[in-house]
């Protein structure tokens, strides 16, 4: 230090605050220790984890390669794949049916009755939401048999929740002034949502709608291995009968599916993003 | 010994680009606070840029307290680094840090990468740190996080920074141009008062010409990337920054 | 006001073309709505109607009753839960951690202003990311499981494999997203590359990371509770284990245990973006 001045006793400092730095620092160590915790509790080989990568290797290029291609060169598997988009279309469909009155019920500030409709659309919204879709399948598949009609309901009710969380969102960020001013002229509730409301979120719907086909699919291709239809029946089919590579020629099947399905859904909602 | 000798400095930002400076040369010496005027996009901010390596020049020498610093890389590129210190324009402080946290990482350079992980600094280094808060009339915000603060205690955090790296040189990128006037005197005040009592040179990019004249004993004009003057502020005059600043008027 | 006879007319056939062009859209549009509305008639009509074993499912009356079936909790089940809820909960924790673990490379490969490689790892960390994300997690969990075995090890491997995607997508965003201001700022200090990473870059991306980590940590939840099915353990498996004895009842305890699960993770991620953001 080249300059002289007087060590003030007023200057300390220190990087520990109470409490507040005891409450950070407990609360990493409490995660640190329930992750600890859980290795143990899992019984988790540590020491062999990185044998394990070598046997994932192995695995995948001895079993899994090379892809059985020719299986999946079949009319009938085709069949099965178109079956998978109309699931996939048809789930994505009906849930947004559902999702457009889901949605502004459950939405804080345009649900009709805050105490009793919007909770119960929130709560409609969040079980078909904490469910997982294949909850769904299997229940749907044990009422009503193999079949695709489980399947697009699971995949219908998978959307319900996806969408309406999205939709409700949405609703919940709109500019409240041409709300407002539709409310003076003695509008009800309905017209205000169809002119004040539906315009503002017309665009994001859109996009709420494309992003939700694009997740339905990827779960489409996966419920016909609960027996709800699909291309997911074929992979179980194989699973069962350990038949790796056509397994893999399956994945290949449906990586390409997602991958175009993702680029067409990229590229509808850049065109709807140029349309606001 | 000079501080710093800039000779026929040229500077590109790509191959392809115009080229930015055009055989730039001066000297700073030891006790001067250098400005450096000129109208937007005449180079000044590449030229101070040029002599810590944050732009790289194309061609041309400067010499760094009589070593020639215009290639380095890597380790000794970041000692060079070491005692130069700058202070920018945007302030550039990490936001979410404290503001005792920021101007301790003024110290970077001197600290191993394991006490940065765990950021502990010397006794000695924090010591410094809060004096030299108290010198710039901080100390009351040091636990503030830096977005907290307004612009002008903001670029005081700065300046506690780059002067935490007890440097040789100073190199300041239009320090003022996000300040209000009043709070613009004021800081620039305090750089002259900390500067000369530490007995660092000062190499300035300034927008502000008043504020060059006032504050600075040594001036150069460019344009377009060329030296239109060079010498003490009392020889500079209403002449001759009409010829540096004559592309403005067109 | 002089206006010609020309003017009139000029007036009257850009009036006529807007029109048609008006009705050319109209016509188009509701050609377009045409075509969606066969095309969901046909869907209907292959998926659901063809394919649905009618004879089989009987009356609305037999369905309801099937569906009645589920109706009600095995309440004695409920402490053998305790063990697969933990379990699950442990491989959400484990297997969100490797993805964070997984994802500080390709973070940093699939980040256009720090990636080493432009044309090679950019694109590399790219098609990671979307393979990641494309490949269902039962699909992952299976290929784990023929690959490590049965049980939690598989399941974390799948969730962690599963998260890396759209946690590194995000973090990436953000890392092209920064101020380059304090890494300037930084490095003149004389700083290394891993003290401006550590002081420049990691505080400005933080809040969007961890509310990110925090985001998905709540999907994995849901996500571990059904690997079980395929045999990665976690309260999958009892489920698989109570629908094949029938006990649908047991499946519906299951199922309480899965929501209340949630129902904790959404207040724990709650929590926990407050402190964080």
């Amino acid at each position: 230090m080249n300059v002289a001045m007087q060590t003030n006793p007023k200057l300390t400092w220190s990087r520990f605050k109470y409490p507040d730095s005891l409450i950070r620092y407990g609360a990493w160590l409490g995660l640190a220790v329930f992750l600890g915790y859980s290795v143990d509790y899992l019984n988790i080989p540590l020491d062999r984890i990185f044998g394990m990568f070598g046997r994932m290797g192995d695995t995948l290029a001895n079993r899994y390669y090379p892809p059985d291609i020719d299986y999946i060169m079949d009319v009938e598997y085709f069949g099965y794949v178109v079956e998978t988009l109309q699931m996939a279309y048809l789930g994505a469909l009906f849930g947004l049916i559902l999702t457009i009155p889901l949605g502004w019920f459950g939405s804080h500030n345009m649900t009709p009755s805050k105490i009793f409709v919007y909770p119960i659309a929130r709560a409609i919204t969040m079980s078909c939401r904490a469910v997982h879709e294949m909850i769904f399948a299997i229940i749907f598949v044990a009422i009503l048999g193999y079949g695709m009609l489980p399947g697009v309901l699971a995949l219908t009710f998978f959307c319900t929740g996806f969408a309406g969380k999205l939709f409700a969102e949405e609703i919940e960020a709109i500019d409240m002034g041409p709300v407002e001013a539709m409310r003076a002229t003695g509008a009800n509730l309905f017209q205000i949502m169809l002119f004040a409301v539906f315009p503002q979120v017309r665009v994001a719907l859109t996009g709420i709608a494309i992003y939700t086909w694009d997740v339905a699919f990827r779960a489409a291709t996966v419920v016909g291995f609960f027996g709800a239809g699909g291309m997911g029946w074929y992979l179980k089919r194989n699973v069962l009968q350990i038949e790796t590579e056509r397994v893999a020629a399956i994945l290949v099947s449906i990586i390409v599916l997602v991958a175009i399905s993702e680029v067409v859904s990229a590229w509808a909602r850049n065109r709807v993003m140029k349309m606001k | 010994m000079k501080t710093l000798e800039v000779t026929d400095l040229c500077a590109r930002y790509s191959m392809s680009g115009p080229e930015i400076l055009k055989k730039i040369s001066f000297d700073v010496e030891e006790n001067d606070f250098f400005a450096i005027i000129g109208p937007s996009g005449a180079g000044k901010s590449t030229l101070i840029r040029c002599v810590n390596q944050l732009v790289k020049p194309t061609s041309g020498k400067i010499i760094f307290n009589g070593r020639d610093v215009t290639h380095l890389k890597g380790r000794e590129l970041r000692l060079m680094r070491r005692d130069i210190g700058m202070i920018f324009q945007e302030f550039n402080l990490i936001n979410r840090m404290s503001v005792m946290d920021n101007v301790l990482s003024g110290r970077l350079g001197y600290t191993g990468n394991i006490r940065t992980l765990f950021r502990t600094f010397p006794r000695a280094e924090v010591d410094h740190a809060l004096q030299l808060l108290d010198r710039v009339g901080l100390i009351d915000h040091i636990d503030k996080r830096a977005d907290e603060l307004s612009g002008g205690q903001r670029q005081r955090v700065g300046i506690a920074r780059a002067l935490m790296q007890d440097p040789k040189l100073l190199l300041l990128d239009e320090p003022t141009s996000a300040l209000d006037p009043k709070i613009s005197r004021e800081v620039m005040a305090l750089i002259k008062q900390m500067a000369t009592e530490l007995k660092v040179p000062c190499l300035c990019n300034i927008h502000d010409v008043t504020l060059a004249m006032e504050f600075c004993n040594k001036i150069i004009g460019l344009q377009d990337g060329i030296k239109m003057f060079d010498g003490p502020t009392e020889q500079m005059d209403q002449a001759k920054l009409d010829e540096i600043y004559s592309m403005e008027v067109l | 006001m002089n206006t010609t006879i020309t003017d009139v007319a000029a007036r009257d056939i850009i009036i006529e073309r807007i029109m048609q062009r008006q009705r050319r859209a109209r016509m188009t549009t509701a050609l377009a709505y045409g075509f969606g509305l066969i095309l969901v008639a046909w869907s209907i009509q292959v998926t659901v109607i063809d394919d649905t074993d009618w004879a089989r499912m009987g009356s609305f009356g037999q369905v309801m009753e099937t569906a009645g079936q589920f109706i009600g909790l095995d309440f004695a089940l409920f402490a053998d839960l305790l063990h697969p809820t933990i379990e699950t909960l442990m491989i959400a924790c484990l297997g969100t951690l490797l993805g964070v673990i997984m994802c500080v490379p390709a973070a940093w490969f699939g980040a256009m202003n720090i990636t080493p490689f432009k044309p090679v790892t950019y694109p590399l960390a790219r098609a990671m990311m979307t393979l990641s994300r494309s490949i269902h997690e039962i699909v992952w969990a299976l290929f784990f499981v023929s690959a490590v075995g049965l049980g939690a090890m598989a399941g974390i491997f799948a969730i962690a494999v599963r998260s890396v995607g759209f946690i590194a997508k995000m973090s990436a965003e953000a890392i092209e997203n920064i101020d380059h201001g304090p890494v300037d700022a930084i490095r003149a200090t004389g700083a290394n590359e891993f003290q401006v990473m550590l002081y420049a870059i990691l505080p400005q991306i933080l809040p969007q990371v961890l509310g990110v980590v925090i985001f998905e940590w709540e999907i994995n939840i849901r996500r571990s509770a059904i690997l079980g099915l395929v045999g990665a353990g976690g309260l999958g498996l009892v489920f698989f284990r109570q629908m094949n004895t029938f006990n649908f009842h047991g499946v519906m305890s299951v199922i309480v245990a899965i929501l209340f699960l949630i129902l904790i993770g959404e207040m724990i991620s709650h929590w926990a973006r407050k402190a964080v953001i």
